[in-house]
């Protein structure tokens, strides 16, 4: 079924203003922190800076705290996404390769952690990281994380192994491998765009999230969200500064997302379309 | 998969089980005292005006998000599919709200629709919808804040359900939607008759997972309006953080707490349960 010329015109007409809707917030965005901070709040607003500036970047780079938020909110990330992939990629492995009973439950287990809100364990796991003795660290922060990431990585992990033939190994293991090294060997190898994958997710969920650093971190291990949160009751309303960084926060991710979007549809895409 | 589920019984299980232990008792946090209440904690909750108020709106807030998600997306992913591999940029671009932070979301959002120097009623205004820049207090009117608060989250994720429904409707073999116009169906009624069926268990998957999502909305909400004006936009997840955190009661907090997960789960489980449809040749 090929749609008409006319449908097709209209059609695309349909899609490019529904892009432009779409792209426009974020365009604002950059536009407003490019202004001079006094244009910023004008009445009435433009669209397009009156004079080109850098000053909210200036302002906003120097106010305390900011540098240090951006290394805290990368070095969590890193953190929180490495021991989720450390963790899920063995769980994943197993669940989907003995096919045991206890797997099963587990995935539906790590499944419904997700649906728990994360104000409810907020509280009790700063109770659990003041025990041990780790409060205010990306450490804490990262561990907290890792609940939301982790049984989203099981779950993308065991669809990339469930694509993976058995035969694969199997052959590895009758040419003398231990079933560990077939794994190391062979198996990691053949998913490593699922890791990617899952990787990615990781840290994005890890880099964007904000209630867990809000409960978790009071200064010195304060991300960048709450940061520019912050903006808006410590100083008053500062709507260029706090627009200059919050592009600075968002710019790298887009762009690395739209460098990877490939695999990044692929991983959204997997399990809810194989069901 | 040991070390995992031990992580997990550590990180999730155990916070949940002092969560549930928690809300039996009366905490003081300041003067360090616990008293057990039974269910002394839940009754409170479940009679208060707030909790039950909260309740409300974060039904609403979720069916708002999901509906208006559901039908932008579905309708973006129906345009994708009939453009085809040339629309790929456009796949592309759309994709890339999913990857900013929900605060930033919230806060862009609410300099978009802010009143007197925000673009939105700006704009409205110079195309003669309203009257002027602050005719409408789309975050300052308890009327239609709600729905304000809902935008960012819309303009987030709307991404997510087009890609899944997109994604499901590439599976659908075109030899099916072939045979139905030959045999004289229209696009709406192929369309209702034989490719949203066909997507059910998609559809299914991608509404639990944005539902769960947007009732747990907190970040986009406070960073609007606090839930605000006169609580009216406050979801439980603000809700139980302001008893919790600000107001120290973290006993009726993790009832109030105890009570949403519930709900979610229950209605997480009837929603897979009537739309899923799991072994019934639904799967695929």
């Amino acid at each position: 079924m090929t749609p008409r010329t006319s449908t097709r015109t209209l059609l695309w007409a349909l899609l490019t203003s529904i892009v432009v809707l779409y792209a426009f917030p974020f365009a604002y965005l950059i536009l407003t922190s490019l202004k001079l901070p006094t244009d910023a709040i004008a009445v009435p607003p433009t669209v397009l800076p009156k004079a080109w500036s850098l000053e909210n970047y200036g302002t906003a780079l120097a106010t305390p705290g900011v540098i240090p938020s951006f290394i805290n909110s990368t070095s969590t990330a890193v953190i929180s996404t490495v021991l989720s992939v450390l963790l899920a990629v063995p769980a994943a492995y197993g669940i989907t390769r003995y096919g045991t009973v206890s797997g099963r439950i587990f995935i539906m287990l790590a499944l419904v952690t997700r649906m728990v809100p994360p104000v409810a364990i907020g509280v009790p796991l700063v109770t659990l990281m003041s025990t041990a003795g780790i409060t205010d660290t990306p450490t804490a922060l990262a561990l907290a994380h890792t609940t939301i990431s982790l049984p989203l990585s099981i779950w993308l992990m065991a669809s990339f192994f469930e694509a993976v033939p058995p035969s694969l190994e199997e052959a590895a293991v009758v040419d003398g491998c231990t079933r560990l090294q077939a794994l190391v060997r062979i198996v990691v190898p053949v998913v490593g765009g699922g890791i990617a994958v899952t990787a990615i997710f990781a840290f994005l969920a890890s880099w964007n999230e904000f209630l867990f650093a809000l409960l978790l971190t009071a200064v010195r291990a304060q991300t960048t969200p709450i940061v520019i949160a912050n903006f808006q009751t410590q100083y008053g309303l500062q709507w260029g500064p706090m627009t200059a960084l919050a592009t600075l926060y968002s710019v790298p991710v887009v762009l690395f997302t739209l460098l990877l979007q490939r695999r990044i549809v692929a991983g959204m895409t997997l399990g809810a379309v194989k069901g | 998969m040991a070390p995992a589920a031990v992580f997990l019984a550590v990180f999730v299980g155990w916070p949940l089980v002092k969560l549930v232990v928690d809300s039996l008792y009366d905490i003081a946090p300041l003067a360090g005292t616990r008293e057990f209440t039974g269910l002394g904690n839940y009754g409170q909750a479940l009679t208060s005006p707030e909790f039950l108020g909260a309740a409300g709106r974060t039904a609403l807030y979720t069916a708002l998000v999901v509906t208006l998600e559901f039908t932008l997306g579905l309708a973006a992913a129906l345009l994708f599919n009939a453009l085809g591999s040339r629309a790929r940029w456009i796949r592309t671009l759309f994709l890339y709200p999913l990857m900013i932070a929900p605060v930033v979301a919230g806060l862009l959002w609410r300099f978009l629709l802010i009143d007197n120097f925000g673009i939105v009623n700006e704009l409205l205004t110079r195309l003669g919808i309203i009257d002027g820049p602050d005719a409408i207090g789309w975050l300052s009117d308890p009327d239609i804040v709600l729905f304000s608060v809902a935008l960012p989250d819309i303009w987030l994720t709307t991404s997510f359900m087009a890609l899944v429904l997109f994604a499901g409707l590439q599976n659908i073999p075109g030899d099916v939607l072939e045979a139905a116009h030959l045999d004289g169906s229209g696009p709406w009624h192929t369309l209702t008759r034989v490719t949203l069926p066909l997507l059910r268990p998609v559809i299914a998957v991608a509404l639990v997972v944005r539902g769960i999502d947007a009732a747990r909305a907190f970040d986009v909400i406070l960073i609007q309006t606090n839930g605000g004006p006169q609580s009216a936009s406050e979801t439980l997840s603000l809700l139980i953080y302001r008893t919790m955190v600000r107001f120290g009661e973290p006993g009726l907090a993790s009832a109030m707490g105890t009570l949403y997960l519930i709900a979610m789960l229950g209605v997480a489980l009837i929603a897979v349960a009537t739309i899923w449809r799991p072994g019934k040749g639904a799967q695929r």
